[in-house]
């Protein structure tokens, strides 16, 4: 990063910062703290919850993925419209017309005090543990890029986004997020062009669509069903909607963001706005790095994309026969694509095996430290070959991307912290000033709680993966209480809160025997609603 | 603490008359992208 970097990346989390305390201004009250007190546009929240979902893992980790493994992982938000429609259609008015804070609150009219309790206690347990991942994953990274102590990142992002987070409440959030939409947007349209400028003259942009093809990195669509493919059409459409329901109808993090709509109407446009988007965006994000993958056919990246393990493994004493391997399998791996771009015979096998090659030795170079560089690889091209001031606004977007994933994340855990357990268990009937003073400290304690545990939790691969996967460890069980709740009357409190437990064990009991986590939410929601109702059938009493 | 004020009227959606129509529009719309990535992935598929 040269001067002009530091200067935009630090103008642009000051005016962030800024602008988000501005418009969260006067939160005077609970509802203006954790409603925004009903005022929120469509546009402003289908924005705030694009921009939460396109975290800094969104820019670091997706790029990566297209890069490594292709672009099937789009197929994993192929569910997601899907499940807006329909809790456009249920969820939405259910909680507007409930008049509820949180989607815990429905639990109790509905069911019981414990059930409530329960749900709430997951809802802590997974969105802590996604508050300290959202806030370590992108801090691992952005310390190495910017040369930073590790937990002077976290306290510098963290820092800041109690600040803004406590003092404006869900309208600082929001706000910034619709801020922070616009300049992704922009910073990927950019990213996009400077890759594309640098293919060589020789190779137009549809040799490059060609390339990436024939390495087997557009493979957005594969109808292939297979029960450990992580991503396929089927597990996409049935498993990443079971996901996305999950998310977006019971996650507080995701329900409260419509629960700040002016009405109905608004709160169904913000949620269908993201569907409309969502898809093709991640399309779009998973291109670049396609794209990147083919501008490194022809420029030659580092062995590893780590800069601090690459100084590691560079003084190792096998380090000079793998970097001669590597060189000569990307010199045979660029004449095999300028032949495949030119239609020669055999290059597509040529570059096969000059790939094969390629890995082979990347990876060795890898084991020299045992590092994973995948994290790495977006950033590496951005910092090494975007223009001066152009690398400063990427890495000041991805920074306050992680911090606009973690403020609403706090924002969320700090109301259900305050209207769930503290409200509803300790003080019961104090005033209004009483929890809006509460809900600050909540957001504080939440803020420092997200922070220690970032300082602890390192090693994670693929960062988006690691987050999705934690997620469905328990969606699945929170998704099917509220399925409970909204479509079985007959269902009694105590059919929902064994049917939770019950979808819970058995989501943990799959993990041991499957890594493909979109079946999770699947398996946990199946289980909670059979056991859920059939408890209720054989107890109607307890109804 | 207040109970939280809300509007609870369901307003039609600003376009297509109802919300059902608005619904089959995006399920189309995912159908059409999704028919298109189908169509890109196989015309560049190795």
């Amino acid at each position: 990063m040269r001067p002009l970097d530091w200067v935009v990346m630090f103008a642009w989390l000051v005016f962030l910062v800024s602008y988000g305390l501005w418009r969260g201004r006067g939160s005077g009250s609970t509802q203006d703290f954790m409603l925004a007190n009903k005022t929120m546009p469509w546009y402003a929240m289908g924005l705030s919850i694009i921009a939460t979902q396109a975290s800094a893992i969104t820019f670091i980790s997706t790029t990566a993925q297209a890069y490594v493994d292709g672009m099937r992982f789009v197929q994993f938000y192929f569910g997601l419209p899907i499940a807006m429609v329909i809790l456009s259609a249920t969820a939405v008015p259910i909680f507007h017309r409930a008049k509820v804070y949180t989607a815990y609150e429905y639990l109790e009219h509905r069911f019981d005090a414990k059930t409530r309790l329960l749900v709430t206690i997951v809802f802590l347990i997974s969105r802590g543990l996604g508050a300290g991942l959202a806030l370590s994953a992108p801090a691992i990274v952005l310390s190495v890029v910017l040369a930073w102590p590790f937990r002077v990142t976290i306290l510098i992002m963290g820092g800041l986004v109690v600040l803004y987070t406590t003092l404006g409440g869900i309208k600082a959030v929001t706000w910034a997020d619709v801020q922070q939409m616009m300049v992704i947007m922009l910073a990927l349209v950019i990213a996009f062009g400077v890759a594309i400028s640098m293919l060589p003259p020789d190779v137009s942009f549809l040799d490059a669509v060609k390339l990436a093809g024939a390495a087997g990195k557009l493979n957005a669509v594969t109808t292939t069903f297979d029960w450990n493919d992580r991503y396929n059409i089927w597990s996409g459409l049935i498993g990443g909607m079971f996901l996305a329901l999950a998310y977006f109808g019971t996650d507080q993090s995701q329900v409260q963001r419509y629960l700040t709509g002016k009405s109905i109407g608004q709160s169904r446009l913000g949620l269908l706005l993201t569907a409309m988007v969502k898809v093709p965006m991640q399309f779009f994000i998973l291109f670049i790095g396609a794209m990147v993958f083919v501008v490194f056919l022809f420029v030659r990246p580092p062995i590893v994309f780590q800069p601090v393990v690459m100084q590691q493994v560079h003084s190792s004493p096998q380090y000079a026969a793998i970097e001669s391997r590597y060189e000569q399998a990307f010199d045979q791996r660029q004449a095999a694509a300028r032949g495949i771009v030119s239609s020669k015979a055999g290059a597509l096998e040529e570059f096969r095996a000059a790939q094969t090659n390629l890995d082979a030795a990347r990876t060795d170079a890898l084991n020299l430290n045992g590092a994973n560089d995948t994290n790495y690889i977006f950033l590496s091209f951005v910092t090494h070959y975007l223009p001066v001031g152009v690398v400063g606004l990427l890495v000041a977007v991805i920074f306050t991307a992680a911090m606009s994933a973690i403020s609403g994340e706090i924002n969320s855990l700090a109301t259900v912290t305050v209207i769930d357990i503290y409200k509803r268990h300790i003080a019961k009937n104090s005033s209004d000033k009483h929890y809006l003073g509460a809900s600050r400290v909540a957001t504080v304690f939440w803020g420092i709680y997200a922070m220690a545990f970032a300082s602890t939790a390192t090693g994670f691969g693929a960062l988006i993966e690691a987050v999705n996967q934690v997620g469905s460890l328990f969606y699945g069980g929170m998704l099917g209480v509220f399925v409970l709740a909204f479509f079985v009357k007959r269902c009694t409190a105590t059919g929902a809160f064994l049917g939770v437990i019950a979808g819970e064990a058995a989501i943990f009991t799959t993990a041991r025997f499957t890594s493909a986590f979109l079946w999770y939410n699947v398996i946990g929601c199946l289980v909670v609603v059979a056991v859920g109702w059939s408890i209720s059938l054989l107890h109607p009493r307890n109804n | 603490m207040n109970e939280p004020q809300r509007t609870v009227a369901d307003e039609p959606p600003p376009f297509l008359g109802t919300w059902k129509r608005v619904y089959t529009l995006v399920v189309l719309y995912l159908a059409c992208v999704i028919g298109l990535f189908y169509w890109f992935t196989k015309s560049f598929a190795p």
